[in-house]
């Protein structure tokens, strides 16, 4: 679990990023490159960072004052059905997006897109494929 | 697998609830061993096991499958 106070400062970045995000879109005039989306970004992350780190700290606060609540939380978080669930969820999501991504790179490539967009989407699909083995050969070692 | 976990619960008067909190695991996990959607790991069929003080295979009936 992450300290409160690293927390914290993960809200505060997140702040910094939405505000400069915010700032940038309304001043920034006729941006070139990079810089068109760059706030955009910075906002959105922004968005994300704080919204993480605000959620997790009133989770905090709210098991302090309930440590029944508190406890059972904990208890559905490791319980070994829900965690079960889970990874069997996870592994059917994979699956799909086995089929879904092979789809897709069939469609691009048909469609005639640029070689080097079909190329990295490729590559991530074979990354992910190699992952997947990597980690079988290594769970195969360790159990 | 069957059990008789639902049998010997309630033949001790302890609610779901009291169960999972015991072995601190979800109520929901309690129903499914009932229910015998769920299969237990080892771990939690000792647990299950230490706390009605009996045999792993006094609360869990393991049958072969006949595939012959």
């Amino acid at each position: 679990m992450k300290k409160t106070t690293s927390l914290y400062f993960l809200t505060v970045i997140g702040v910094g990023l939405l505000v400069s995000g915010v700032y940038f879109i309304k001043t920034m005039e006729d941006p070139q490159g990079m810089l068109r989306v760059l706030p955009y970004i910075s906002f959105g992350l922004g968005c994300v960072i704080f919204g993480h780190g605000i959620g997790e700290i009133i989770v905090r606060q709210a098991m302090k004052k309930d440590p029944a609540a508190a406890k059972q939380l904990e208890i559905d978080k490791k319980d070994e059905r829900n965690l079960a669930i889970a990874n069997l969820a996870k592994a059917k999501a994979y699956d799909m997006m086995f089929f879904v991504f092979g789809a897709l790179i069939l469609g691009f490539s048909l469609m005639g897109i640029d070689l080097i967009v079909l190329l990295l989407l490729v590559f991530a699909y074979l990354f992910i494929v190699v992952y997947s083995t990597y980690y079988r050969f290594k769970y195969n070692k360790e159990m | 697998m069957n059990n008789r976990l639902e049998e010997i619960r309630k033949k001790r008067g302890i609610k779901q609830e009291e169960l999972a909190k015991a072995l601190e695991v979800s109520r929901q996990t309690i129903g499914s061993l009932e229910n015998g959607r769920y299969n237990p790991s080892i771990l939690l069929a000792f647990k299950i096991a230490r706390f009605f003080g009996m045999s792993i295979e006094e609360i869990f009936i393991y049958e072969e499958e006949n595939n012959v």
